[in-house]
């Protein structure tokens, strides 16, 4: 695939053209990235395809090499690996806490403790999950940075 | 990160440890004074806390895996742990000529000490990560009212 980046006057609006054949899975990717920084991510629903807003997003989950996306109340499958989607939302409070898990920061309602050194973080919709012990440093750090 | 990893491991396994002496010498003066109040011990004596504290850290590598594990299998290598510390306390007393083990009740009573610090040691693990859990939700509210009003964070 050829790729083309030009420079244009600070009159145009930046834009991001694709021109493609076929929809392939390599289009399909970028497409996604670009919508997620835009803050929309590409999932499908039932076969049908749907614009997630990222800050909708509870938390991500990889299920048998599946990755899914939950929001208050819908789930969302994304044809992303677990560990792009880490990295795609990593600027937008997004936190691996288990191995197969990432969660917005933005959505959990309180943290408590669980056992042998874990936590588990509530959720604004009522759901638990486990903060791996392992993930805690990184969580402190990053909710230390907001102290200032 | 494996350096951070290792040493966030040390300094849970050194708060461990320093707990279990201090609920061990406590769970030794009082089975003591029930138990075989007239016995007089040498310095060796400070030891034994110093031992079978170290005992209780080290069961604990049970409960640790490079896996997640789900709160039933926690829950089981838990139990596995106390049995493991239950058995070598016991194995020592019974070998060790400080501790009259002849008396009936000793040896049940040392196993029954040795599960009131075991549990003891988990409830003050808990409220010790109960105001840690305190701390970090003042801090995630912080941090969700820093990233609302839009500022810039980390």
């Amino acid at each position: 695939m050829k790729l083309e980046i030009r420079k244009i006057p600070e009159n145009e609006p930046e834009m991001v053209e694709i021109r493609y054949h076929w929809i392939t899975d390599e289009i399909q990717e970028i497409v996604s990235f670009v919508k997620s920084r835009q803050g929309q991510l590409s999932a499908t629903r039932d076969g049908q395809r749907f614009e997630v807003p990222v800050m909708d997003l509870f938390y991500a989950e990889s299920v048998d090499e599946r990755v899914f996306l939950y929001t208050a109340s819908d789930s969302y499958e994304i044809r992303m690996k677990l560990y792009e989607l880490e990295d795609l939302l990593k600027s937008k409070s997004f936190l691996r806490i288990s191995k197969s898990m990432i969660v917005n920061l933005m959505k959990i309602s309180s943290v408590r403790p669980a056992l042998n050194g874990r936590f588990s973080a509530v959720l604004k919709n009522g759901e638990e999950m486990i903060i791996s012990r392992k993930y805690v440093p990184e969580l402190k750090r990053i909710l230390k940075g907001s102290e200032s | 990160m494996v350096k951070k990893k290792w040493k966030e491991l040390l300094i849970q396994a050194l708060r461990l440890y320093t707990l279990l002496v201090t609920l061990i010498t406590v769970l030794m003066i009082i089975l003591g004074n029930l138990l075989d109040r007239d016995r007089v011990f040498g310095y060796d004596a400070f030891l034994s806390p110093l031992i079978y504290a170290l005992i209780g850290t080290v069961a604990t590598v049970i409960t640790r895996s490079g896996k997640e594990l789900s709160v039933r299998n926690l829950i089981i290598r838990k139990a596995v742990s106390l049995l493991l510390i239950e058995g070598a306390i016991i194995l020592i007393a019974l070998n060790a000529d400080t501790i009259p083990t002849d008396k009936s009740w000793v040896v049940p009573g040392l196993a029954l000490g040795v599960l009131a610090v075991f549990v003891l040691t988990h409830i003050i693990l808990y409220f010790i990560d109960r105001k840690e859990a305190e701390k970090l939700n003042a801090e995630l509210a912080r941090y969700q009212e820093k990233q609302m009003s839009g500022s810039s964070v980390g």
